[in-house]
């Protein structure tokens, strides 16, 4: 009950740690989308030596621990690493260079995936009718819309509950890297249940949400011939 | 418009697992304005790979196209096939929506709305489409893909046209519409290369028939000899 008391109270720490663990995650999978769907549209439609190998390396780092994410991107960041003097360890930027890492995999496997499924001649098609390269791009995306939202969501999912990187090169900082994952765990391990749980709900909720516009587009990516 | 363009020695072959298999070497073939060629020859001959050689869409391993001035190579030359040559597959992909969106597509991106809805009407009326303008172009018939295919190259007024398989699969009232357009894009000066399994079919729209076996192209017989066209 306390934890929903919370929830409803306009409490503003809470809804400060949901606001930083939305601006984090929501900038991560904006700047990493471009890029990976980039890489996938090229790994699904030219032919190049080592492609295979690219595509296999997306796929093993999938299964690549949040945790040693953020022990990367500690090493590179702290004051003695190569990127120590950007400063920006323990700050959302760091957080947010370890979402983009993190979600990179997911976002580029799942998107090859969608391309890979759509029927290749739409590719060579829109080539075919004397379209620019970027707007034949453009189109075969369009093409593949539902699989690509798929790869969002899912991609999202991986980021705004994962807790390693997150607290490694966040720091967990009140007001200003303490976002819903880092929170539970300072919480949970300080005995505070009700904010745990609070966040907890919202976490879960999100999840539920993102689970069902995932069979949703999942679905119609499939349905449509 | 292009009134004849020529590809020389066009080679290629495939990597496989352990050796090279070669489906083309040396071939030449000249593509006129207004002449519609034929392209026959038994299954894994090679005739798909040679009509996507020729639109630009598969490097070759060696080839030469010349536009009418000097030889370049295939590499220097691939976005001016590109942007000359279009190539229509046995089954034409439909992009997602409507018949109308499908033809807009083949509109050149810089006219305006109303030029493009106009050039698109004309399109539809040209395909015997207009009916069909509003239906999602992935759930009409093989015979009406077909002829949204066609009439997206009209509308992108291609000098060049390479047919893989037009009338596959199609009923006769079908293929005759098909055929029907095909004679309209001939009479408006269109360089045509069909590659069919059913020449009889053609035989009114073809002044050249060659035939694809043993990695090159040959004249083959079925054609009216005052018919052909200089090679």
């Amino acid at each position: 009950m306390d934890a929903l008391n919370l929830l409803f109270s306009r409490d503003v720490e809470l809804w400060e740690i949901i606001g930083i663990s939305f601006r984090v995650s929501c900038t991560a999978i904006l700047s990493a989308s471009p890029f990976a769907l980039g890489i996938a549209f090229i790994l699904a439609y030219f032919n190049f030596i080592g492609r295979r190998l690219l595509i296999s390396i997306f796929s093993t780092l999938l299964a690549f621990p949040a945790v040693v994410v953020g022990l990367v991107v500690y090493i590179l960041l702290s004051s003695q690493g190569p990127l120590g003097d950007w400063r920006l360890l323990f700050s959302q930027t760091a957080m947010i260079i370890a979402q983009i890492i993190l979600c990179l995999p997911i976002l580029i496997s799942l998107s090859h995936a969608a391309f890979q499924a759509n029927d290749h001649h739409a590719w060579e098609t829109a080539r075919t009718l004397g379209i620019p390269g970027f707007r034949a791009f453009l189109i075969i995306i369009y093409e593949v819309k539902f699989g690509l939202l798929a790869a969002f969501l899912a991609g999202f999912g991986r980021i705004i509950a994962e807790v390693g990187a997150s607290m490694m090169v966040g720091g967990n900082i009140l007001h200003y890297t303490r976002n819903i994952p880092t929170a539970i765990a300072l919480e949970t391990s300080k005995g505070n249940f009700s904010q745990g749980i609070a966040l907890g709900i919202v976490l879960l909720l999100l999840a539920f949400i993102l689970n069902i516009l995932l069979q949703y587009f999942q679905g119609r990516g499939k349905s449509s011939p | 418009m292009t009134e004849k363009i020529t590809f020389s020695r066009i080679t290629k072959s495939f990597a496989g697992s352990f050796s090279a298999t070669k489906l083309l070497s040396d071939v030449d073939i000249a593509l006129h304005g207004g002449k519609v060629i034929l392209l026959t020859g038994e299954n894994g001959t090679g005739k798909t790979t040679l009509l996507r050689i020729l639109a630009g869409l598969l490097k070759p391993d060696f080839g030469t196209v010349n536009f009418g001035a000097t030889d370049e190579h295939w590499k220097h030359a691939r976005k001016r096939l590109l942007k000359n040559v279009m190539y229509l597959h046995q089954r034409p992909y439909m992009f997602e929506g409507s018949v109308s969106r499908n033809m807009a597509l083949a509109v050149p991106g810089s006219m305006s709305r109303k030029q493009t809805r106009e050039r698109v009407n004309q399109a539809l009326e040209w395909g015997m489409l207009t009916r069909h303008a509003l239906a999602n172009a992935k759930t009409l018939s093989g015979g009406q893909q077909q002829r949204v295919a066609l009439a997206r190259a009209w509308l992108r007024q291609s000098p060049i046209m390479l047919l893989d398989e037009p009338i596959a699969n199609m009923d006769t009232q079908s293929s005759a519409r098909t055929i029907k357009l095909l004679h309209q894009l001939k009479h408006a000066n269109t360089a045509i290369l069909i590659c069919s399994h059913n020449y009889q079919i053609f035989d009114s729209l073809v002044d050249r028939h060659v035939e694809l076996a043993n990695y090159q192209l040959t004249e083959a017989q079925s054609i009216k000899a005052d018919n052909r066209v200089p090679r």
